[in-house]
């Protein structure tokens, strides 16, 4: 453990090397099922990743982030119905419809201040929900979407549960390293600013709009991104799995993980994802719906122990400090 | 040599409360300038106003002959009463004849949007210091005009033209396209000028908070106001913000450019970290620092963004006799430094030590300057401090 804690790169290159050897590891009968459970969670981690930016680095309660992903899963859902076009045309045409999507809301709404903006952002999401659900024209409203053709790489077209799995793990280490550059730059450092301090941010000759809105656009791409993965993989859409309660299981996820951290955001994400799957095996038949229960007495515990979540923002931060102590000093010697 | 800053009648008032009164100042460049007067005579008041955070209700600034936050002139005023007033007017006298005759129910949805629109810019142009009837008349006006600018268009895309000229009675509202077209493009003019820089010129529209950063006017704060969560160097580099140019695609793709400027930043900002002595905490907590660190701390983020001006509200507050001592030095080394300082502060020690040339403030006026000697044997002064005759009575 000491050598992970001192050297973040090695404990990274482990995870990833035991998630690639991940679907070969034999699990019998369910491995189909582990794999489908272990996308779902990756596919989270980027979600929460994307989340993240907004109420984790910008400090901006956003209760409608999926929207986002909604708007995602249907641009991609209808361009590869109408279009056909491969998954690396779809993917940045979503995550670029979400951006957009993003400024528009954002930038007349974010002048607003914290609990007036979550209102504005949760209003959004509703909006978006009723629009799949009644423009039939275009989204067939509430029977779904259904017969999304399967994406296809090189000509070559995904079928196994695996194939999808190292997808979903290859669009992590994308948005996993767009994340981790802009937190290591002057954007990430301005959002910060704004988080801690917005007054003083603005004396610093930080434009508060229009960092807001770049944070919400980027939260956007990335949520839309995981929208358009969803729906190439899942092969079905419907307006009822955009409800707000998602938004509401993503915050948990960051706000269990640690709100500001990468680490620990993904970390809640690998935790909870699986922990529902788990209790869905776990619990006697009738009491399905308990897991939230669960879910709710685990935030609650959190909140009394470990307010600042798993690996908290304080934590992280200085841990990178240290990192950056190492580096120069190491420089100067 | 031109005052850096120059200071002229600036009054501001929270509702009627009257915070500062006709203050006419002067900083020249490299000057150490000080503000001293008793608590609530709106010094910070005066702080904000020239970081923007606060908008005037009278008076200019001028930093480096460059306004400010002037206000609107009186002649601008009307002249944008008259045009407005004008084009509201013949907005308003077209509109049953639109409404009425023909209107097709796309227009009245245009008009709609387009209301919508305004209203939602209604808060951005009250900031910018335009009175709230004048954001009415100059909004509706947009709206009439830009509405028959559409209507204008359609009306040409939709009827055969040839139809029309033939018609022995042609009817009135067929006036309305040539209208349309001149009255459309003069809003759309209009529109332009004012969300152009040009305006800032000729109306004195409100400089924000971040630019007056970056245009080289840095403060801090009377109670500390640090990003407390991140490291110390993360403090200094955020105040560097302003000097920086990476935007969003060159930080993705972490182009050579951008790593340079964050080696160069992270260099740069050591230095200021020694500069205010504080290397050696450079990669703690801004949380973990004692109360007079976290001081110099703030004046090491304002220094790095690489200011003409600093405004240092209160710097030696809670300090001791040995902490305060050092404060006179490093304000002095910043003025070697090529920047002129503007101190507010209490400890007459530290101020008539430091400043060569001293403003007093009392209930929002300007009662005294001088030089500190001056200052001190100024009868006004000592009765403001120690409450004289006047007072009294």
């Amino acid at each position: 453990m000491a050598l992970f804690s001192k050297n973040p790169r090695t404990l990274f290159l482990a995870v990833l090397v035991l998630a690639v050897i991940l679907p070969w590891i034999p699990f019998g009968p369910s491995s189909n099922y582990l794999l489908r459970v272990l996308t779902t969670a990756v596919l989270y981690m980027i979600l929460a990743l994307g989340l993240n930016i907004v109420p984790g680095f910008t400090g901006l309660l956003d209760l409608g982030y999926v929207g986002f992903y909604g708007i995602g899963a249907y641009t991609s859902g209808l361009l590869a119905i109408h279009y056909d076009l491969s998954l690396w045309v779809i993917l940045p045409i979503a995550a670029a419809n979400g951006a957009l999507w993003g400024v528009l809301l954002g930038a007349p709404t974010l002048r607003l201040t914290g609990d007036y903006f979550a209102i504005v952002t949760f209003g959004f999401s509703e909006l978006v929900v009723l629009f799949l659900r009644n423009e039939l024209w275009l989204t067939r409203g509430p029977m779904g979407l259904p017969g999304i053709p399967p994406p296809s790489i090189f000509g070559y077209t995904l079928t196994q549960g695996w194939q999808y799995f190292y997808l979903v793990l290859f669009l992590l280490l994308v948005v996993l390293a767009v994340v981790v550059r802009l937190e290591n730059s002057r954007l990430g450092r301005a959002w910060f600013a704004i988080r801690e301090d917005e007054i003083a941010a603005q004396s610093c000759g930080i434009n508060l709009i229009r960092y807001k809105v770049m944070a919400f656009a980027a939260s956007a791409a990335i949520g839309a991104m995981g929208g358009a993965f969803y729906a190439k993989w899942f092969r079905f859409i419907h307006p009822d799995m955009f409800k707000f309660w998602e938004s509401i299981l993503i915050l948990c996820l960051i706000v269990f993980g640690g709100m500001g951290s990468i680490a620990g955001t993904m970390l809640g994400a690998l935790i909870l994802i699986p922990l529902s799957e788990l209790l869905r095996a776990v619990l006697p038949q009738g009491m399905f719906n308990a897991r939230y229960l669960i879910y709710g007495l685990l935030l609650v515990v959190m909140m009394r122990l470990r307010p600042a979540g798993l690996i908290p923002f304080q934590l992280s931060r200085s841990r990178k400090a240290e990192q950056a102590k190492a580096r120069l000093l190491g420089n100067e010697e | 040599m031109d005052a850096l800053l120059k200071v002229n009648t600036l009054s501001k008032s929270f509702g009627g409360l009257l915070a500062l009164k006709e203050i006419t100042l002067k900083v020249e460049p490299e000057q150490i300038v000080g503000i001293i007067g008793p608590n609530g005579a709106g010094k910070t008041t005066f702080f904000n106003c020239l970081s923007c955070l606060y908008h005037p209700t009278g008076g200019q600034i001028e930093f480096k002959n460059i306004p400010l936050a002037a206000r609107i002139s009186n002649i601008a005023k009307k002249r944008i009463r008259i045009f407005a007033l004008i084009f509201l007017t013949l907005g308003l006298i077209r509109l049953p004849l639109f409404w009425s005759f023909f209107l097709p129910q796309t227009f009245f949805k245009v008009e709609l949007f387009l209301l919508g629109l305004f209203v939602l810019s209604i808060r951005f142009m009250l900031v910018r210091g335009l009175l709230r009837h004048e954001i009415w008349a100059w909004g509706l006006m947009f709206i009439f005009l830009l509405s028959d600018l559409c209507f204008a268009i359609w009306f040409l895309t939709h009827i055969n033209l040839s139809d029309v000229l033939i018609l022995a009675h042609m009817p009135l509202y067929y006036l309305t396209v040539p209208w349309g077209v001149v009255a459309g493009l003069f809003s759309l003019y209009f529109t332009g000028v004012l969300c152009t820089g040009e305006v800032r010129r000729i109306y004195g529209f409100r400089t924000s908070p971040d630019a007056v950063c970056r245009m080289g006017i840095a403060r801090t704060f009377q109670n500390i106001r640090l990003f407390f969560n991140l490291s110390v160097l993360d403090n200094v580099k955020i105040g560097h913000h302003g000097r920086m140019h990476s935007g969003l695609g060159k930080t993705l793709f972490r182009t050579r450019f951008q790593k340079e400027e964050e080696a160069s930043t992270e260099k740069k900002g050591l230095q200021f970290l020694r500069f205010v002595g504080l290397e050696h905490r450079a990669f703690d907590l801004a949380d973990t620092l004692a109360y007079g660190e976290q001081r110099r701390l703030e004046i090491a983020r304002a220094l790095s963004s690489g200011p003409k001006l600093l405004l240092l509200d209160e710097p030696a507050a809670g300090m001791n006799a040995r902490e305060s001592e050092n404060l006179i030095r490093l304000v002095r080394k910043i003025r070697e430094n090529g920047i002129a300082v503007l101190i507010i502060e209490h400890d007459m020690k530290v101020m008539m030590n430091l400043a060569d040339y001293i403003y007093v403030f009392d209930y929002g006026r300007l009662i005294a300057e001088g030089t500190p000697d001056a200052v001190r044997e100024n009868s006004k002064v000592i009765d403001a401090y120690l409450g004289g005759n006047s007072g009294v009575c």
